[in-house]
């Protein structure tokens, strides 16, 4: 299938970068991936034109960035609704409690996982978020069942009368 | 938009304008008006350029429009002066706006309220619960519990509904169980095909169920819930029976023992016992209609009454209902009444000489003809565009024999909800197919064969029992 949505990976190390896409690419056959190194490159990308045709369905971050830092970009997503209806993620060791409350109070956070991670539970996680991306906002989730979780995606079928006899 | 919906759009279009164009000899005005209306109606239904159910609405706005007193073409004609020019009485705008508010739509609205409160209150999940423990482990006998269960709460809630249920029964375990083990690909597929069947034992289980009752009550036999069951639920057990061996014994298992683990609870809640209730009154008078004398159709506005009443159902709850289905039938009633109003579902018949076909042969060829063509489209449009004809026909026979209407008009429905050959075919189908554990071969050569099983099942049926009981 081709992606509609996107994954928006930020970190300032490479070789961590590296290693979160490396962890996510079972997610490539139904959504894009893309790494930045900072929050700004994020911010130019989200603005260029090219993006409007893509919507991202999840952010995973690191914190402690040069430039702004991980916590005041998922603020600034989910004030100046950059991105809606999309997940967010906190992937950091350098998080403190003040960050971390602001991150969940003001940018919305669904998840925070604390590094180092293991790759089971980062793709776990991004399952779990992306799965509620797909049923929160609505979206056909038919392509999705065999990528993400198909139990919950087919009882959101059931409830939700996304799909009726016709 | 994809090269065939353009294509339906262009042709939608150019289907309406011919008429406007070509003069058809023995079609009169108003026929012609109605031959607009079905092309460009059959065209968009069958290649969707806009959702089915918007055609569905342009109907009825065309049929305002184009053919009802109401309508600047006939407005302010002389009914009398319109009969004896054009052999038709301009209709009434409230008629075919009625058709939103037909009687078989309360009944399909009072469906759908039972439906979505059992959903509300985990009615189905429970009543899976209950029904699949005497089945045991057995994988054999767990496949047919599986069916059994899935048939019968499609034949009240949606096919759709159900199949997404009854998956998220299935899924863990199929996701257990070996890679390539051919009978997970038979528990998918087992799930939708006894949805789409389960389907014909009510006439709410699915949407063309309603075109059938809606055709055979204009041609003056109204079906009433439990006569539909008397006629349906033996052909629906022996097909599922059917349906069941073949998938058992095209995908053997290699496991044993199967275990579905289900945690789930009777919701006690004072709603969810005011639900219970209004489910077993609305039932019981259902199926004793022959007793009292309440149309099914009036019983069904019970559910809609007391779960209001009791906000069982909310005006949430309500946003929440299909509306799209019910607007989906009332047009296909709709472009019913013009197509006999105008005469023109008689003048496209008598293209043919149908006395010269035995009445097995009319039944047969619809039957298929239904099957076929509901695989690439929805299965109300196929019964639909199918309806009119057929019942004129039934009707012109002298309405007796096999190719009586109701007959006829059995056979289509039920014959276009046995098409499940691709993913395509029907909504509980294209969500077997998401799970990636099946692929379309083994759909369609499975459906294939429940294809032929129900036209030979359906023949069968008419000429050894329906035929006695329908006249």
């Amino acid at each position: 299938m081709k992606p509609e949505y996107l994954i928006i990976c930020v970190e300032d190390e490479p070789e961590v970068l590296d290693a979160v896409l490396r962890d996510l690419s079972g997610f490539e056959s139904h959504f894009h991936i893309e790494g930045f190194s900072s929050a700004d490159a994020v911010r130019d990308f989200l603005t260029a034109s090219s993006a409007g045709t893509i919507h991202p369905a999840l952010f995973i971050c690191d914190h402690m960035m040069p430039g702004t830092t991980g916590v005041d970009f998922l603020v600034e997503v989910e004030r100046f609704g950059l991105a809606d209806g999309a997940k967010k993620m906190l992937l950091t060791g350098q998080a403190g409690l003040q960050d971390t409350v602001k991150a969940v109070n003001l940018g919305h956070l669904d998840f925070y996982l604390a590094k180092p991670w293991t790759r089971e539970i980062l793709v776990e996680s991004v399952k779990g978020l992306l799965t509620a991306f797909i049923r929160d906002n609505g979206i056909n989730p038919l392509p999705y069942l065999t990528v993400l979780n198909a139990e919950a995606l087919t009882d959101s079928l059931r409830s939700d009368r996304r799909l009726t006899d016709r | 938009m994809t090269t065939l919906q353009k294509a339906g759009l262009i042709l939608g279009i150019s289907g309406f304008l011919l008429p406007f164009i070509v003069t058809f000899d023995g079609l009169s005005f108003p026929g012609h008006l109605a031959l607009s209306i079905f092309l460009f109606a059959a065209f968009f239904w069958m290649l969707e350029p806009i959702p089915i159910h918007a055609t569905s609405l342009m109907v009825i706005l065309l049929g305002v429009g184009m053919l009802s007193a109401a309508g600047p073409i006939f407005n302010g004609m002389d009914p009398t002066l319109a009969m004896d020019t054009y052999g038709f009485k301009p209709g009434s705008a409230a008629s075919y706006v009625g058709t939103l508010a037909n009687p078989i739509i309360i009944l399909f609205l009072g469906g759908f309220m039972l439906a979505d409160a059992a959903v509300k209150f985990n009615f189905d999940k429970n009543v899976t619960r209950v029904m699949m423990k005497p089945f045991g482990t057995k994988p054999k006998w767990i496949m047919l519990g599986l069916m059994t269960v899935t048939g019968l709460l499609s034949a009240f809630m949606s096919n759709t509904a159900t199949t997404a249920m009854m998956m998220t029964v299935i899924l863990p375990f199929m996701a257990s169980m070996d890679k390539n083990d051919k009978f997970k690909v038979g528990l998918a597929l087992s799930i939708p095909f006894a949805a789409n069947i389960g389907g014909m034992a009510t006439p709410i289980g699915s949407p063309p169920n309603a075109i059938v009752v809606a055709a055979s009550a204009r041609a003056g036999h109204m079906i009433s819930f439990m006569e539909w069951i008397v006629l349906a639920l033996p052909l629906v057990i022996i097909a599922m029976l059917a349906t069941w061996w073949l998938l058992y014994s095209m995908n053997k298992p290699s496991v044993t023992e199967i275990k579905l683990n289900q945690s789930s609870k009777w919701d006690t809640s004072i709603k969810a016992c005011l639900f219970y209730m209004t489910f077993g009154i609305t039932l019981v008078m259902w199926v004793t209609e022959s007793l009292h004398g309440i149309s099914s159709n009036y019983v069904a506005l019970i559910p809609i009454a007391f779960l209001s009443m009791f906000s069982v159902m909310e005006a949430a709850d309500l946003r929440k209902l299909p509306w799209e289905v019910l607007w989906l039938v009332a047009g296909g009633i709709a472009l019913g009444i013009y197509m006999e109003e105008t005469k023109l579902s008689g003048w496209l018949v008598s293209r043919i000489e149908w006395s010269s076909f035995s009445g097995i042969l009319i039944l047969g060829m619809f039957a298929l003809i239904g099957l076929v063509i509901s695989n690439f489209m929805s299965n109300t449009v196929a019964a639909t565009l199918l309806m009119p004809l057929a019942i004129t026909i039934g009707v012109t026979q002298g309405g007796t024999g096999l190719a009586n209407p109701t007959l006829l008009a059995l056979m289509i429905g039920l014959g276009t909800s046995f098409a499940m050959v691709l993913p395509i075919s029907t909504p509980p189908n294209a969500i077997a197919m998401a799970t990636g554990v099946v692929k379309t071969a083994d759909m369609a050569k499975s459906g294939i064969w429940v294809g032929l099983i129900g036209i030979i099942l359906m023949l069968l049926f008419s000429i050894l029992y329906w035929n006695n009981v329908v006249h």
